[in-house]
C-alpha cells in the first residue's frame, strides 16, 4: 500500500469517527432542543400546571392577608354599608396582586381566595362565599381579557376589582341577616341610610382603595423582579 | 370498637366544620328572635361535653366582651331592649359557631382531608395558611426591629413603610416559601397523582353523631317553639 493510500485510509478513518461523533451527539441535543421546546411551550399556555412552591407562596400570603384582616368579626356587625370592604380593601388588593405577579398562573386568585377563606368561614361565612365566587368572576374576566396573567395589568386589574365586587354580595347579607323591622327593604335602607349617596360614596371609596393597593402590590413585585428575589 | 368509644375534644373534623356551619348560619338567620339565644346557650353548654373546656371558656370571655358593646351600642341607636339581644345573637353566632373548628387542629383537618383524597394543593395549603401566622408575627416582629435601627420606624409615613418595612418583608416571605417548599419536595409530597397513605387516619365516632344530632334537636326545639 502506498503512503498516499494509507492517508487516503486515515482520513476516511477519521471522517467516519467524526461522523460516529455527531451522531453520538445528536440524540443528547435533540434532547436539549425538545426540553428548551416543551418549556416555551408550557410557559406559552394558558392553563399550566402548579408546582408545590406555588401553592407554598399562595398559602402564605393568604395567611398575611388574613392576619391583617383579623378585626374583621369587630367591624362586621357595624351598620355602615361597606364597612367590611373599607377595613378590608387595601390589604385584600395589595397582598393578592403580588401572589398574581409571583404566580402568574390562572387560578392563583381562586387558590388565594380558599386558603384565606377556610379560617374566615368563621368569621363571616357569607364573606367567604362572596369571596370565592369574586374570586372566580375575577379569573374569568383576566382569562378573557388578557388570556391569564403575562401581563402586569392583569394582576392590577384582578388585585382592584377582587374586594369592590363583593358589595353587591352585601345586598344578600343585609336584607337576609340584618332585619331590624323584619321587612328586606327597610333592613337594606338600615343599613345603607336614608341618603344612598353614601353607599355610592362608599362604594367608589373602597374600588380606589383597592386599586391604590394593587397598584402597591405590583409596584412591590416588579420591585423584588429587578432586585432579582421574585424570578419567572 | 373504636366507634363507640368516647374521646374527650376529638371531634370528627369535617363533622366539626359542618357543625359549626350549621350554628352560625341558622343562628344569623334566627338572630332576630329572642329564642335564638336559648338555642346559643344550650349548644354552648352542651359543648363543654366534646370540645376542650378551656377553649370554650375562652370563647366565653371573648363573646362576653364584645356582646356587652354591641348591646350598648344597638341599645343607644335604636332605644329598643330587644335590639341589643339581637345583635348578641350575632355575636354569638359567630363565636359559638366558631367553637367546632377551633377545636380541632389545622393538621388533623388536613390529615382527614387527605384520608378523603381531597385535592393535595389544596390541603397542603390549608395547612401552611394555618401554620403559618405564628412566624408571620415573628418575621414582623425582626423588620420592625431592624427598621428601628436603621432609625426610620415610621408608620404613618407611606413612602417609609413600602421602602423598610414592606419591601423587606415580602422579600423575607419569598426566601421562606423558597425553603419550605424545598423542605416538602424533599419530604416526598407532591402535587401528582400518586398514591398516599396518611400515617394518623381520623375516625368517624357515634359521640360525632350525638354532638351534630344534639345541635339538630336544638334547632328543631327552636323552630317548632
Amino acid at each position: 500500500m502506498s503512503e498516499q493510500e494509507k492517508n487516503i485510509e486515515e482520513l476516511i478513518a477519521d471522517l467516519d469517527s467524526n461522523q460516529k461523533v455527531e451522531i453520538k451527539e445528536e440524540p443528547k441535543k435533540l434532547k436539549k432542543k425538545a426540553a428548551k421546546q416543551s418549556k416555551v411551550e408550557d410557559e406559552n399556555k394558558i392553563f399550566q400546571k402548579y408546582k408545590i412552591k406555588d401553592i407554598v407562596f399562595l398559602a402564605i400570603i393568604s395567611a398575611i392577608m388574613l392576619l391583617t384582616g383579623a378585626f374583621m368579626p369587630l367591624v362586621s356587625n357595624i351598620p355602615i354599608f361597606g364597612i367590611i370592604e373599607i377595613c378590608l380593601g387595601l390589604q385584600f388588593s395589595l397582598f393578592p396582586a403580588i401572589g398574581m405577579m409571583k404566580v402568574r398562573k390562572p387560578g392563583a386568585l381562586l387558590f388565594m381566595a380558599f386558603f384565606s377563606g377556610i379560617v374566615l368561614i368563621f368569621m363571616n361565612t357569607i364573606m367567604f362565599f362572596c369571596l370565592l365566587l369574586c374570586a372566580l368572576i375575577c379569573e374569568v374576566l383576566v382569562l378573557v381579557i388578557f388570556r391569564g396573567y403575562k401581563s402586569n395589568l392583569a394582576s392590577w386589574l384582578a388585585g382592584t376589582l377582587y374586594m369592590p365586587l363583593t358589595l353587591p354580595f352585601l345586598y344578600v347579607w343585609y336584607s337576609f341577616f340584618y332585619t331590624f323591622t323584619g321587612e328586606e327593604g327597610e333592613a337594606v335602607s338600615a343599613f345603607i341610610g336614608s341618603d344612598p349617596w353614601m353607599a355610592v360614596g362608599m362604594s367608589v371609596a373602597v374600588v380606589c382603595l383597592c386599586a391604590l393597593g394593587s397598584l402597591g402590590g405590583v409596584l412591590i413585585a416588579k420591585e423584588l423582579k429587578k432586585a432579582g428575589v421574585i424570578k419567572k | 370498637m373504636d366507634f363507640l368509644r368516647y374521646k374527650y375534644n376529638n371531634l370528627y373534623p369535617v363533622f366539626a366544620i359542618f357543625s359549626g356551619l350549621l350554628i352560625c348560619i341558622f343562628a344569623l338567620v334566627y338572630a332576630n328572635h329572642v329564642e335564638c339565644l336559648y338555642f346559643l346557650i344550650s349548644v354552648y353548654l352542651f359543648s363543654f361535653f366534646f370540645i376542650d373546656y378551656k377553649k370554650c371558656i375562652k370563647v366565653l370571655l371573648f363573646s362576653f366582651v364584645l356582646g356587652a358593646i354591641f348591646f350598648v351600642v344597638a341599645f343607644l341607636v335604636s332605644g329598643v331592649y330587644e335590639q341589643g339581644i339581637f345583635m348578641v345573637n350575632r355575636i354569638l353566632a359567630f363565636s359559638i359557631g366558631m367553637l367546632p373548628g377551633v377545636s380541632i387542629g389545622a393538621e388533623r383537618l388536613a390529615r382527614n382531608l387527605s384520608s378523603l383524597r381531597a385535592p393535595r394543593s389544596l390541603t397542603i395549603g390549608m395547612l401552611i395558611a394555618f401554620s403559618f401566622m405564628p412566624i408571620l408575627a415573628k418575621e414582623v416582629k425582626r423588620v420592625k426591629e431592624a427598621m428601628k435601627t436603621r432609625g426610620s420606624f415610621n408608620f404613618l409615613n407611606p413612602k417609609i413603610i413600602y421602602r423598610a418595612f414592606l419591601i423587606p418583608f415580602i422579600t423575607r416571605i419569598v426566601d421562606i416559601s423558597d425553603t419550605l417548599s424545598l423542605s416538602i419536595e424533599t419530604r416526598g409530597f407532591s402535587l401528582e397523582d400518586k398514591n398516599y397513605t396518611v400515617y394518623k387516619k381520623e375516625h368517624l365516632r357515634i359521640f360525632d353523631f350525638i354532638y351534630f344530632v344534639g345541635i339538630v334537636l336544638a334547632m328543631v326545639l327552636v323552630i317548632v317553639l
